[in-house]
């Protein structure tokens, strides 16, 4: 047994945190979340040109053929500096359904994907889905018309494409619509960490054979695995919150004099910031096990994501709450890095079922 | 034992519900209130024009300085029904905070000149106490004041300074004397907010909104006049100061409301998780409730409860944090949007919940509660040293 990255990955990891310390600093975050779109266009060519907009795609469709391991990687690095660039709505969600597909056409939207020149954002839930994505209410009726209403789209403002999940006689659909066609209705609203998502309406939209991706099992199969795979990327996202969150307030702390001696003295702060180290290591270990069994594809690989899932609703709101408490006012101040650990915590808690409903689809 | 309140009090209680349900409490606070949306400066003065206008500001001054004269109990009771009734939480600072030490240590000449203002709300008040350095260990403070004939030079920084951006007047803790003792040397001062040598800068909190401030002080110079009390004796007053703070920092009444709203949107999920936590809270809040009543029983028959209250404090922030906790989780995964403190545009709403906006914010604006006034982490070295006597 060996459960350290191999040298390609240390490689990659390297890299990413290289990106983040010299190229995306808080200041540069902030300067993204206020500007009008919510990505910086010479970041996601960066992200193109190093390859990591086309890691995760499959060699045979141009991209490097890495896995869920180096996708956690990127997340983890990701979460550590809150990089809130939409790679996970065109990459992970979009082009892992695509990638996964016999879509006919799909090798030139993935290499528009790859050279960042596109966006694709799943459309996959509804108002009342509650976590169950197979069931949507969008529909595409016998004569070709898509009519629904989607919620949350990921980085829907930017997306040059959509792919919508629907139903088409009693069977899930997954079909791929232009955002600019006709009957197509975008509004955007800002996410809790800084990015946004849309409300998207279809009015009969008219979807013609060829922009049919998939339908029956094999659509409902790629949507789930593709949520999966967005459900582990985002959790190891919140492990490197977590990460971020302890090592800060250690740092904090250890600075911060009151009473005469630094805060960090306080055996009550002492504990609390071991109990945050404790809960991310055990979040890692999580996300090590849900990590390798998507890699192996394994049965049991969903139930083990939700296992991790479930323990970063909980863990990851702990941290992130604790780092807040500890830090005092600075904690609440938006100028600070830190409260931001909170808003992504939340953001991710969310995203693709929160613990409650991960706890319940572990023990199924 | 007895749990029920006297028939006085019971109509004590009615004239309050009968105020805050029939035109007393202004409509247009009230609507804004019930719907989340954000109070403006006018919003807040109304609204503490009619509870003055009612003869209520001075909910808790004694009579003789043309304050209530009430009870504990009734006072309990006045802060519950506002509570339950969705009012916006009184504004401390002037009423409960200054004024007390002004009818309490200060000359005949500052209660004339500033107890009226304050029971009419003609001035608004803001707190200088927390500096950049000085949180927790708030002895420690160093801004300084230096006498300079009829005057005091100011010079130095508050921060975290609650609505200062609306503020007349702020009381600021200031050092006149560097001892050895650092409780020793500090001077309770008054200072007019439109001094030159003043600047506001805004703080904007993590829900994005615009509530504290860093006061700067830059040779502000104030008339000697303003001094509360003796030179050197500000950190008895700002203690002193510091137990009237404690008043209503349970907010019972406020969370019972909360409850009541967060258990309608519940039992509309079909979700037995939510409700066994929702369960769970009310559990909570019933044994806090009770504590209180407790506490009161014992000041109302001849006890002298004292740092039990920081219970109130610990137990009374948690419920407020769990509650906004379990509205985000209510939202479910709409939860993701946030449009800042002031909600989403009328004419470009979301489908989904209504409550998300105002619960992220509340969320978001709540994590102070366990921070200030004493953090949580204090209010427990308060119970084990003065309680426990370890």
């Amino acid at each position: 047994m060996n459960l350290n990255y191999s040298e390609e990955q240390v490689m990659l990891k390297e890299q990413i945190q290289k990106f983040c310390e010299t190229e995306y600093d808080f200041y540069k975050r902030e300067d993204v979340v206020k500007s009008d779109n919510d990505f910086d266009s010479k970041v996601w060519s960066l992200f193109a040109e190093q390859g990591w907009l086309s890691m995760p795609f499959s060699e045979e469709s141009g991209g490097f053929g890495f896995g869920p391991i180096e996708l956690s990687i990127l997340f983890e690095e990701f979460g550590k500096a809150l990089v809130i660039e939409p790679y996970l709505s065109s990459v992970v969600l979009s082009g892992n359904i695509l990638d996964n597909s016999s879509f006919a056409d799909k090798n030139n939207i993935i290499e528009s994907i790859c050279s960042g020149s596109m966006h694709v954002s799943l459309a996959y839930a509804e108002s009342t889905n509650k976590y169950d994505y197979t069931n949507p209410l969008t529909s595409l009726s016998a004569d070709s018309k898509l009519n629904g209403t989607k919620a949350l789209v990921l980085n829907g403002a930017n997306a040059s494409k959509f792919i919508v999940s629907c139903n088409s006689g009693d069977d899930l659909a997954l079909v791929i619509i232009d955002s600019n066609a006709d009957g197509v209705s975008v509004t955007s609203f800002p996410t809790v960490d800084g990015q946004t998502c849309s409300e998207v309406s279809f009015e009969n939209v008219l979807v013609s054979d060829a922009n049919i991706i998939a339908s029956g099992s094999e659509a409902n199969d790629l949507l789930l695995r593709a949520i999966n795979l967005a459900t582990l990327c985002v959790s190891a996202e919140a492990v490197g919150c977590m990460t971020s969150c302890y090592l800060k307030t250690v740092e904090y702390t250890k600075s911060r004099e009151q009473f005469d001696q630094p805060i960090s003295n306080f055996q009550v702060l002492q504990h609390r910031m071991v109990d945050m180290f404790i809960e991310s290591e055990l979040c890692k270990s999580l996300l090590i096990k849900a990590m390798l069994e998507v890699d192996t594809n394994s049965e049991d690989m969903f139930k083990h994501v939700s296992a991790l899932k479930a323990q970063i609703g909980k863990s990851g709101k702990f941290s992130a709450q604790q780092a807040v408490q500890l830090h005092g006012g600075m904690g609440v101040s938006d100028e600070l890095m830190i409260g931001h650990y909170l808003k992504k915590m939340l953001t991710i808690d969310a995203l693709f079922g929160n613990s409650d409903f991960h706890v319940k689809s572990f023990s199924v | 034992m007895d749990i029920n309140f006297t028939q006085e009090d019971l109509q004590f209680r009615d004239e309050i519900r009968d105020w805050l349900a029939n035109g007393g409490y202004p409509t247009h606070v009230k609507h804004k209130t019930d719907n989340g949306i954000a109070l403006t400066k006018q919003d807040m003065t109304d609204f503490h024009k009619a509870v003055s206008a009612k003869g209520w500001m001075g909910y808790n001054w004694p009579k003789e300085h043309g304050g209530t004269g009430w009870s504990a109990t009734q006072l309990y009771i006045f802060n519950k029904e506002f509570g339950l009734g969705g009012c916006p939480p009184l504004l401390a600072f002037g009423v409960s905070m200054v004024a007390p030490v002004i009818y309490t240590f200060g000359n005949d000449e500052q209660k004339k000149r500033f107890l009226p203002d304050i029971l009419e709300f003609n001035t608004w008040w803001c707190q200088g106490y927390s500096e950049p350095g000085s949180g927790s260990d708030l002895a420690s403070l160093k801004t300084k004041a230096v006498r300079e004939g009829d005057h005091y030079i100011i010079n130095g920084s508050k921060t975290w300074t609650t609505l200062a951006q609306n503020a007349d007047w702020i009381f600021v803790l200031v050092r006149t004397e560097t001892t050895k003792i650092k409780q020793e040397g500090i001077s309770f001062i008054l200072v007019d907010m439109k001094t030159p040598g003043i600047e506001v800068k805004p703080i904007i909190t993590i829900d994005g909104d615009h509530e504290v401030n860093s006061v700067f002080f830059t040779d502000v110079k104030v008339p000697a006049e303003n001094l509360v009390g003796e030179e050197g004796k500000g950190w008895t007053y700002a203690k002193f100061l510091l137990a009237h703070e404690r008043f209503g920092i349970a907010a019972i009444g406020t969370s019972m409301r909360q409850l009541k709203r967060l258990k309608n949107i519940v039992s509309e999920l079909d979700n037995p998780e939510m409700e066994k936590k929702v369960a769970e809270l009310e559990i909570s809040v019933s044994a806090l409730e009770m504590t209180e009543l407790r506490l009161l029983s014992a000041l109302e028959n001849g006890g002298h409860p004292g740092a039990e209250s920081s219970i109130l404090k610990i137990k009374g922030t948690e419920i407020q944090q769990t509650l906004t906790e379990l509205f985000v989780e209510a939202a479910g995964e709409y939860a993701l949007m946030y449009p800042g403190p002031h909600g989403f545009e009328s004419n470009s709403k979301p489908e989904g919940p209504d409550f998300v906006a105002q619960s992220i914010s509340a969320f978001l604006n709540m994590r102070k509660v366990s921070i200030y006034g004493g953090s949580n982490e204090i209010q427990k070295n308060i119970i084990s040293k003065f309680v426990l006597g370890v």
